[in-house]
């Protein structure tokens, strides 16, 4: 699974979207900088996603956890009085706790079962907010949220947006650094051959849970970003779309990969705005689902695999008068 | 003590809810039986469903009982379409893809209907709203009364066509052992293509049902009954049309007493709340098989 990502092509274009990243806020328009700042935390939120998946597992209703960390992160900041950046962090914490608990539930469960809970388990959350919780989370007119930098502070979005690159590049090197731990060793057996990687003495349920609770971490920390960045948090923030979002940026870029969500959520995006701005309201996310029906019919290893694919071709093309002649004789 | 006429009542409104649901997870299990997916998007099946129906309704002015069929007729094209083009090429590609497929037809399906007829939450009326008939001490809309007899009569008409027809034997065959199948001729591809049209229809009819009894429609509301009769179909057991049917119907008059007992917020939790709890005590579905 890691093949798409080496290669010397791959480290220059990391490169060259991270300097174009670096130095995109000097054109100094705000919705260029604002549509960054959502790119940059749907990659961590798709990332997270992909995390899960790498781990041999899925889920439908990976809000909860976006929208867990938001609240969570919202109500720390509220009641405690600390800077954003401090309950951040605390947010993901409280989403990861909750992530283990779900992650206990469907331990034992695959495939279509797990997408069916963790659809629901998104709705069971947003019924809690907006009934039990209502008291505390303001029910379905929401919360008010601090911003991650008070308006008063001067270049206070530029600042924002670099804070928020930080925080999802420190993202995607954790998960890189994951994946090539023992951790990342252990999920690689786990998914491939679960029977076979307990034989081997790795123990499924302790790595599943692990791969849960982490995902629901960095979920948690990329919906507190963007609650802290609209200002506002409502359970809107638990709908369907804000689940599969993250599922079809990582299908489209490459399941698995390290590139696929970022390439995903990069493209797809700047696709979904391009057609809003032509006043394409819905065509738009019409056009998306084509997309993701083509790629999993036609690409079903998403974009980072295009080149492979095509390479392949190539070559296929160029052995056929070779075969033919190898037959006549 | 609980009053008789507020049971009745819950009991009654259980079975209309349920007389939907059950729609819906009998498609869903039919279609599961012959091709062993689960369409994630069947919900929209139920959302087009409600659309044809009104936009056949408002065009006819006919009564929108006699659409239900014509409604049908149309979803079994869509239906047949959507798995010659999509599911077809990735069948047996592993089950993630069908998962990641049908949410790019959630997508296509949804924005389709809000851009043909908008996003708004609309409702057209039966000619029988305002009808009750007084059963024992409450008294039972009539809508909800033919409501349960179209629904046993769609039933009928599927239990005669797979038990009595030779394509409903052939579908049968299919969905016991598809390679046996094959060999003894039957085309397993077009029965995929013609469960999944008829599962589609059946998801219609439900659509129907739900536009008739006036409950309001938007292009977004597949969603929440597609949980609902994934929930039906893992606690019934997969490919089971029997376990799809009682299930829904437990299910409807459970969502009703939930209801009742600790208010409509709690309605679609709850059930969630038990499905989890089934699972965690066996991963397959109470009537799933030990396979794999």
């Amino acid at each position: 699974m890691k093949a798409p990502d080496s290669g010397r092509l791959f480290r220059y274009s990391t490169l060259l979207c991270l300097a174009l990243a670096v130095i995109a806020p000097a054109s100094g328009d705000i919705y260029l900088l604002n549509l960054l700042v959502l790119m940059l935390i749907f990659i961590i939120f798709a990332s997270s996603w992909n995390l899960l998946a790498l781990s041999g597992q899925g889920s439908l209703g990976h809000a909860a956890f976006f929208g867990i960390g938001a609240y969570a992160s919202t109500l720390i900041a509220v009641k405690t009085g600390l800077s954003p950046f401090i309950a951040l962090p605390l947010g993901g914490v409280v989403a990861a706790g909750v992530g283990l608990l779900i992650g206990l539930t469907c331990v034992r469960l695959k495939e279509w079962f797990l997408a069916m809970v963790t659809f629901g388990f998104a709705i069971i959350t947003q019924t809690l907010v907006v009934s039990v919780l209502a008291p505390v989370t303001g029910g379905w007119s929401g919360l008010a949220s601090p911003r991650l930098l008070s308006a008063a502070i001067p270049g206070n979005s530029f600042i924002e947006y670099y804070s928020i690159l930080g925080i999802a590049a420190l993202s995607i090197l954790a998960i890189r650094a994951l994946m090539g731990s023992k951790i990342g060793l252990a999920f690689a057996a786990i998914r491939e051959n679960e029977t076979e990687a307990r034989a081997s003495g790795v123990d499924p349920v302790r790595y599943r849970l692990l791969g849960f609770a982490a995902s629901a971490f960095l979920a948690g920390v990329a919906g507190a970003l963007e609650i802290h960045h609209f200002g506002y948090v409502t359970p809107d923030i638990f709908g369907i779309d804000i689940s599969f979002l993250p599922v079809i940026y990582t299908i489209f870029g490459g399941l698995g990969t390290l590139a696929g969500p970022v390439i995903g959520t990069v493209i797809l995006t700047i696709v979904s705005e391009g057609l809003m701005n032509f006043g394409l309201t819905f065509e738009r996310f019409i056009i998306i689902g084509l997309i993701l029906i083509l790629v999993v019919i036609f690409l079903p290893r998403g974009l980072v695999s295009l080149p492979e694919e095509i390479r392949k071709r190539w070559k296929r093309h160029g052995d056929n008068p070779v075969v033919s002649q190898t037959k006549k004789e | 003590m609980v009053d008789v006429g507020i049971l009745l009542q819950i009991v009654f409104w259980g079975l209309y809810a349920g007389c939907i649901y059950l729609l819906l997870a009998t498609g869903l299990n039919l279609i599961f039986g012959v091709m062993k997916i689960v369409n994630f998007a069947h919900g929209e099946f139920l959302m087009l469903g409600a659309y044809v129906t009104a936009a056949i309704f408002a065009l006819s002015g006919l009564n929108p009982y006699a659409i239900i069929l014509l409604t049908m007729l149309v979803l079994v094209s869509i239906g047949g379409f959507v798995e010659r083009l999509c599911f077809r090429p990735i069948l047996g590609t592993g089950k993630l893809n069908e998962i990641f497929l049908s949410i790019g037809l959630i997508y296509v399906f949804e924005n389709v209907a809000a851009v043909i007829w908008s996003d708004r939450w609309q409702s057209i009326q039966s000619p029988y709203s305002g009808i009750s008939i007084p059963i024992g001490p409450v008294s039972l809309p009539l809508d909800y009364v033919i409501i349960m007899v179209v629904t046993t009569a769609i039933l009928t008409g599927l239990y005669l066509f797979l038990e009595r027809t030779q394509v409903g034997m052939a579908i049968r065959a299919t969905s016991q052992n598809r390679r046996g199948a094959m060999l003894v001729g039957i085309d397993v591809e077009r029965m995929d293509m013609l469960s999944f049209g008829i599962g589609s229809a059946l998801a219609a009819a439900a659509g129907t049902l739900w536009v008739v009894s006036g409950q309001v429609f938007n292009p977004y509301m597949g969603s929440i009954p597609a949980i609902k009769a994934f929930a039906i179909i893992i606690l019934g057991g997969l490919g089971s049309i029997p376990g799809a049917i009682i299930g829904g119907l437990l299910y409807g008059l459970a969502e009703n007493a939930t209801a009742f007992l600790v208010g409509g917020p709690w309605k679609d939790a709850v059930s969630f709340i038990v499905l989890i709890v089934v699972l965690i005590i066996r991963p397959r579905g109470l009537f799933g098989e030990a396979e794999e």
